[in-house]
């Protein structure tokens, strides 16, 4: 990273003399490179995140300029999120879009979390916080012009998850007759659409940021697209992003019924509860296929590592998980 | 014939030293590391001589058209597959 140039820029972008006084990379996700950024701006010492692509990006993934839009929308929506400064796209500053946002306190580890909340036995409050956040983020609907990257929404957001699943089954290339059956059950039991909303896609524990117990900051914004407002109600919940609480199943950090009141008093209206189990099977099925996609990419020699290599075991646990569910979908009692 | 241990019990012999012996004095920094090196080699002993079958080709075919919605077998022998592989991933979830 030639700090000069990035400098540069940054006073450009904020208008007054930034000078970096320190970077190192933060630990990010597998798609992303974080890096922090001690700075002066005009003589006045702030802390910021660099957010850039890592080498082997997710083809499915949005890039960092959508991703500083949404935050932005988000900002403007109430949602909890980083400040978000400065967007920039042009690969000669640092060989790779990125944008700079305000850092933020606490920290964003999923087993961490889980197993404070259980040692309370169960944090009602922080998931009702959780599911305040989302109904802010659900605020955002379209058409929405700065959101224009989106594309369209799909008539039935049921249908189209079903098609894409399907899509990338097919283009993984390995059958996995579970995950068929479950994605033929949603089909069937497909509930009638509703008007679409900003689904934030990966919306769990441990991609919002905590510190003491709050939320500060809701991350990773790269899979959001329009949707029905439960399939993110369905990923938080679902039993395979608890941690291993699987009795809160409020993302393994607070009762379900927490969660969806929260969700109810900031949305003013209430989620169905049918929904939210049926995207809880949807968001078993999107795991899975995310999961050996991961392993795939360790497989094709593009990334070896042992935690996407371990990551492809665990879609015969999220298989099983499809099979329960499903055929309690087909039972009614979903 | 290949001399004995056996693949499986080097194996499970080598994760016990490591989990046992060599964790406990590695530093933080390595641990999370360590335990999944722990859990590849479970996850390997586990798999030697398991049974390792494909599904049937037709199989998700079949599912995805929706010919086999009212069979009433399809979704035990789903189970009994699914049930192989998760002895070798991950048995604690069964």
């Amino acid at each position: 990273m030639d700090e000069g140039r990035l400098s540069a820029w940054l006073s450009d972008a904020a208008g007054a003399p930034v000078a970096i006084l320190s970077h190192h990379r933060l630990s990010g996700g597998a798609i992303q490179q974080n890096v922090f950024l001690g700075v002066t701006r005009g003589g006045v010492a702030e802390e910021w995140v660099l957010r850039t692509d890592n080498t082997a990006t997710l083809a499915v993934s949005l890039g960092r300029g959508a991703e500083f839009a949404l935050l932005r929308a988000a900002h403007a929506a109430g949602v909890t999120v980083p400040e978000p400064l400065f967007g920039c796209e042009d690969r000669g500053v640092i060989g790779a879009p990125f944008f700079v946002m305000r850092r933020v306190a606490g920290s964003a580890t999923g087993h961490a979390a889980a197993k404070r909340a259980a040692a309370m036995g169960g944090d009602a409050a922080l998931a009702g916080d959780h599911g305040r956040q989302l109904a802010r983020i659900h605020s955002i609907r379209p058409p929405r012009a700065d959101l224009a990257f989106l594309g369209a929404p799909p008539a039935d957001a049921t249908t189209a998850f079903i098609t894409r699943m399907r899509g990338r089954l097919d283009d993984a290339g390995t059958p996995r007759p579970p995950l068929e059956y479950g994605l033929r059950a949603m089909e069937l039991h497909a509930p009638p659409p509703l008007p679409p909303v900003l689904c934030h896609n990966d919306f769990r524990t441990g991609n919002t940021m905590q510190q003491e117990g709050h939320i500060t900051a809701v991350l990773d914004w790269e899979f959001a697209a329009w949707g029905d407002p439960h399939e993110d109600l369905g990923w938080f919940t679902a039993r395979c992003w608890r941690f291993g609480q699987y009795h809160l199943e409020a993302g393994g950090i607070g009762p379900l019924d927490a969660f969806l009141a929260g969700y109810a008093a900031e949305a003013g209206w209430q989620p169905d509860p049918a929904r939210v189990r049926f995207w809880q099977l949807g968001a078993t099925i999107r795991w899975a296929v995310i999961a050996a996609d991961q392993a795939a990419r360790h497989l094709s020699g593009r990334e070896t590592s042992l935690e996407l290599a371990l990551t492809g075991h665990m879609v015969p646990e999220l298989e099983w998980d499809v099979l329960d569910q499903a055929e309690a979908l087909h039972a009614g009692k979903a | 014939m290949q001399e004995k241990p056996d693949p499986r019990n080097l194996l499970e012999t080598a994760r016990a030293v490591l989990l046992e012996r060599l964790l406990p004095v590695l530093p933080e920094s390595a641990r999370l590391e360590a335990r999944m090196v722990a859990s590849a080699m479970a996850i390997a002993a586990r798999g030697i001589g398991a049974a390792d079958e494909a599904p049937e080709p037709e199989l998700g075919a079949a599912i995805r058209a929706g010919l086999l919605d009212d069979d009433p077998g399809l979704l035990v022998r789903l189970r009994e597959t699914a049930r192989v592989r998760l002895a070798v991933s991950n048995p604690r979830a069964l």
